[in-house]
């Protein structure tokens, strides 16, 4: 889907526990992608803050900064990032008040991933869309 | 009973019951009684299902998704327990301490517990998939590979980490443990604070007390390899921590004691030595910059025979430096071989093919003045070697292929590219110390360049099928079509087939890849597939036509694509790609799966089929549908009970099949007569499958049958208990709904069930076949029984045969499949009546299996007979 785009789209993971952020690494790295992780949101936040993100997939419930606060810096800082919240606890509120904030989509763990997968490819076609100047 | 009593049951909503009749519920409410039970059991079982998906890498999913669908999967089986109860008065409370038992386990295992529990030492013979929790990452690794006929590995134990945590328990090191455990946990903490604690664990362990009982054990193990050995016997002591070897090496950190007498004294010190290097400086600062916040680490310790190896060394099944050439690397040196892993010497260096003969592309010969080698009390001494062989290469051409050949071999087990540690004795014999996955770093392989260099490559298959098990794997097509074929099967080949088969499972250790044009990630073979880590696609339209015996392939089952040829380019990003399998996370997975969904309890009329024998929640669930299906059969039998609820209805059709049909929930069409049904009346999905097939134009043949003097007599002894109870004679009855059928059919004298269930989602779908008896001697009864095996085995059912009685089962079908193999049932059910009375010979059973396979089944009328 992207492996021609240069420079390539840029995807961001945090989660705390390492397991998704080396998987999803490997998978979207293969894709072409450029992949960064951590398991922390502050480093996280300071490696956007330094260059852009094309889509930040961030857990929910985390040590310190969780992935509503994420949300919410990101959305301030750079807008157009596209983010996606995955979770273990998928509650109707949380997710409500996440769209109310801007996150591209909300998905539950445990999630095929070949679902990431298709919600990534919206988020990137949807930013190519924008770039050329035509609405979402 | 008293009308008293009576009136009393009707209050009690039990319904009347007769003196030795059972309880005569509305046949409805025990049908939706019945559902209860198979809704929490396929609820149970796709939280299995996706439990081994996720196993299979198509799900993202971390440590508190694994404990959120463990309990789930607890509470589930629960609920059949308990739906089974509501259905059969209760009559099942021995499950639930079963179940108490299994959710215990299942709880230990989630939380780390079942370390701790199990023998104190284990030889490594007798280390099963249970114990790898118990015996760290290293052993489990040889321990899989020590039963494969190819590889020979020296004989010993291992010390578990029950041990481990009783040495710990029983010096009062409990607390310090935990402090340090804490202390490594967090990310602030002072080094100065870490080494203190770290130093005073290691210096008190290497200073414990063996644990009570422990010393007894121990000595008792010595004692017998001592006899077995019958000369003097000399061990190696090698760490074996619950990480080690898994995703991350720990390569050389831990310690290991070579050369120790095998003596009890002497091996329990060693075994200290090891354990207290778990809190050595350099694991523990490897373990803080590596693996934070994974957690405590326990640790086992392997004891095996030192092999007194004349030339040994290392093998990487791929050349770290050129991962994308199909070439593999053996550095060799003599004496014993840690002096090439710790780059202590000189070491000769290979280079080879990695195919057969394993052509020698380039050596390299060192100059060896020394080697190590066993001291004669214990320790290793160095020792000059001999001038004439300093120069030489210490490999010879049949050596080294025949080390080439083993570690091939180890890869293909692995499904990956490996790093092994090999030594040959003076008498040439080549043994396999340790095994693990290799890992290159992705810098070497460049990842980021591969999708342009893949979209290069012809691709045969792109984003089609379904992934059974994630991976990479590549070689010649090999195509199976029969169960022969499998005998023939070649080191490494890529597996194609039409259909799915757990007989597979055979070749599952050489094979490189499966893919297969039809089936689900859910069936018996995908399952094994995990088990057994082989890259595997089902379900990829057109296959056979894509691909052809010997032709090369590439099958990368991450993307679902199938290439041309072999792509070296992939299986170097598969050398340097996270090993899922050894991650904490798959690893916590497939320990739960393996306690949860292990199915011990085959079959009610073949072993001992009760609550006690349940081993796993799917024997646990295997036995609640059993006895639902029981309890619904026998309301379906008893005519008092149907009769009275007058929904029997009789089935018109153009054979004399003389079938009742009861409708539980919309296995009739709403406007079906009240009393007499025919064929187009039926909305049953699979009964009307099944009637479709004993319809089918020649299968119900009219010939009649030449039943003899001996043959009668038989029939009368052999009979079926229930016909001599009398129930039914003569009645054939289906309780059918709309995506469900209960068949029982008796043919002249023989006894023939069919359950099946099967609607859209593939996963709830089962035929389960039962015939037994007929109306001839036992030999020809059991002939027939082999004839029903043979075709329901072409047709790929799981088939046990026992004398006259064939239990058959299949499932995890799609509904057009579902409905073709019913369909097939119905023509056998036909076609299979009163046969046996002509299987007068083995040859004659082999000729009629052809004529139905081949859909000859007017065989029968045109061999004889009038009509019936």
């Amino acid at each position: 889907m992207t492996a021609d785009r240069n420079p390539p789209f840029r995807l961001l993971v945090v989660d705390d526990e390492p397991i998704v952020g080396k998987r999803l690494q490997q998978v979207f790295s293969k894709m072409g992608l450029e992949v960064e992780v951590f398991t922390s949101a502050m480093p996280a936040l300071t490696a956007m803050a330094e260059r852009p993100f094309d889509v930040v997939v961030t857990d929910l419930k985390m040590e310190g900064m969780d992935g509503m606060e994420v949300l919410a810096r990101v959305k301030r800082s750079n807008p157009e990032t596209r983010v996606i919240i995955i979770t273990g606890y998928a509650e109707q509120e949380t997710a409500k008040a996440a769209f109310n904030q801007g996150v591209f989509d909300f998905i539950a763990k445990p999630f095929r991933l070949d679902d990431l997968k298709r919600v990534i490819e919206r988020a990137l076609s949807a930013e190519s869309a924008d770039e050329q100047g035509r609405p979402d | 009973m008293t009308l008293l009593a009576k009136i009393r049951n009707l209050w009690a909503g039990r319904g009347f019951r007769e003196e030795g009749a059972p309880v005569c519920h509305p046949i409805k409410l025990v049908f939706e009684r019945f559902r209860r039970v198979l809704h929490f059991n396929n609820q149970a079982l796709e939280i299995i299902a996706d439990m081994g998906e996720m196993l299979g890498g198509a799900f993202i999913f971390d440590h508190q998704s694994i404990l959120g669908l463990a309990d789930r999967l607890a509470a589930t089986v629960r609920s059949s327990i308990d739906a089974l109860n509501e259905l059969d008065e209760n009559r099942h409370q021995d499950l639930y301490p079963v179940y108490d038992r299994l959710t215990t386990q299942l709880r230990d295992i989630m939380t780390g517990g079942e370390e701790r529990q199990g023998p104190p030492l284990l030889p490594l013979s007798a280390i099963q998939p249970r114990h790898w929790g118990l015996v760290g990452g290293k052993f489990a690794h040889l321990a899989e590979i020590c039963h494969d006929e190819q590889i020979r590995i020296p004989e010993g134990f291992v010390i578990t980490s029950r041990t481990y945590h009783d040495l710990i328990d029983e010096n009062g090191l409990r607390e310090t443990l935990s402090s340090f455990e804490e202390l490594m946990a967090r990310p602030d903490t002072e080094e100065t604070e870490l080494e203190e604690c770290r130093g005073r664990l290691e210096e008190a362990v290497k200073k414990a007390n063996p644990p009570s009982g422990f010393r007894e054990v121990l000595a008792g193990k010595l004692a017998q390899m001592r006899e077995n050995t019958g000369g003097p016997l000399f061990l190696a002591i090698r760490s074996s921590a619950a990480e080690e070897d898994m995703e991350l090496s720990f390569a050389g950190l831990f310690r290991s004691v070579l050369n120790v007498p095998a003596e009890t004294d002497a091996i329990f010190r060693a075994y200290r030595e090891v354990v207290a290097s778990l809190f050595g400086p350099q694991p523990v600062q490897y373990r803080r910059q590596l693996t934070p916040g994974e957690g405590p680490m326990a640790i086992a310790v392997g004891c095996q025979r030192l092999v007194d190896a004349e030339v040994s060394g290392v093998a990487y099944s791929l050349d770290p430096l050129a991962p994308a050439s199909p070439a593999m690397i053996i550095t060799a040196a003599w004496g014993q071989g840690e002096v090439v892993v710790e780059g202590a010497i000189p070491t000769d260096s290979f280079r080879l093919e990695k195919s057969p003969p394993f052509r020698l592309l380039a050596s390299q010969a060192a100059d060896k003045k020394t080697g190590r080698y066993p001291a004669p009390d214990g320790g290793l001494e160095e020792r000059s070697i001999p001038a004439a062989a300093q120069q030489d290469l210490c490999l010879t051409p049949v050596q080294l292929a025949e080390i080439a050949a083993r570690v091939v071999h180890l890869e293909n087990l692995a499904k990956r590219p490996v790093d092994v540690e090999w030594a040959i004795d003076g008498r040439g014999e080549l043994y396999i110390i340790q095994a693990r996955p290799l890992v290159i770093r992705e810098q070497e392989v460049g990842t980021r360049a591969l999708p342009a260099v893949l979209d290069a490559y012809e691709q045969l298959v792109s984003g089609q099928g379904k992934i059974a098990q994630q991976g990479i794997g590549a070689g010649p097509v090999f195509i199976v079509s029969s169960q022969e074929d499998l005998q023939h099967f070649p080191e490494g080949a890529v597996l194609v087939s039409r259909r799915d088969s757990s007989s597979f499972l055979r070749v599952m250790h050489r094979a490189a890849a499966i893919l297969t044009e039809i089936g689900t990630p859910v069936s018996h073979m995908a399952t094994l597939c995990r088990e057994m880590r082989v890259p595997c696609l089902v379900d990829v339209p057109g296959i056979l036509n894509k691909v052809h015996s010997g032709m090369e392939v590439t099958v990368d089952a991450e993307d679902r694509r199938i290439y041309k040829g072999r792509i070296p380019e992939l299986a170097a990003y598969q050398a340097a790609s996270l090993d899922l399998a050894t991650s904490k996370e798959f690893r916590l997975l497939r320990r739960i799966i393996r306690t949860v969904s292990r199915l011990q309890l085959l079959d009610p009329l073949l072993q001992e089929f009760t609550p006690e024998a349940c081993q796993t929640y799917h024997d646990i669930l295997r036995y609640t549908h059993e006895i639902a299906v029981v309890k619904l059969v026998d309301v379906g039998r008893d005519e008092r009970c149907l009769l009275r609820d007058h929904l029997v209805r009789r089935m018109e059709l153009p054979i004399p099949a003389g079938i009742l049909v009861i409708d539980i929930d919309g296995g009739l069409a709403p406007d079906a007569p009240p009393d007499q049904v025919e064929f187009k009346d039926v909305a049953s999905v699979p009964f009307r499958a099944i009637l479709e097939g004993m319809l089918y134009p020649d299968v119900w043949h009219r010939a009649t049958m030449p039943v003899g003097f001996k043959d009668l007599v038989s029939s009368m002894l052999n009979a079926p208990p229930d016909a001599v109870a009398g129930q039914y004679s003569g009645h054939n009855i289906a309780v059918v709904s709309r995506d469900y059928v209960n068949l029982c059919f008796r043919f002249g004298y023989h006894f023939n069930i069919i359950d099946a269930h099967c609607h859209d989602v593939a996963r709830d779908n089962h035929i389960y076949f039962r015939f037994l008896g007929g109306a001839t001697d036992l030999t020809k009864r059991s002939r027939r029984a082999k004839l029903i095996a043979l075709i329901l085995e072409a047709f790929d059912f799981n088939v046990r045969t026992k004398g006259d009685l064939v239990i058959a089962r299949a499932g995890n079908m799609v509904r057009s499949e579902m409905e073709r193999t019913l369909d097939i049932l119905g023509r056998l059910v036909g076609f299979t009546r009163q046969l046996d009375v002509r299987l007068d010979s083995d040859r004659s059973v082999e000729h009629y299996a052809e004529a139905f396979l081949l859909g000859n089944y007017d065989v029968i009328s045109k061999e004889g007979g009038g009509a019936l």
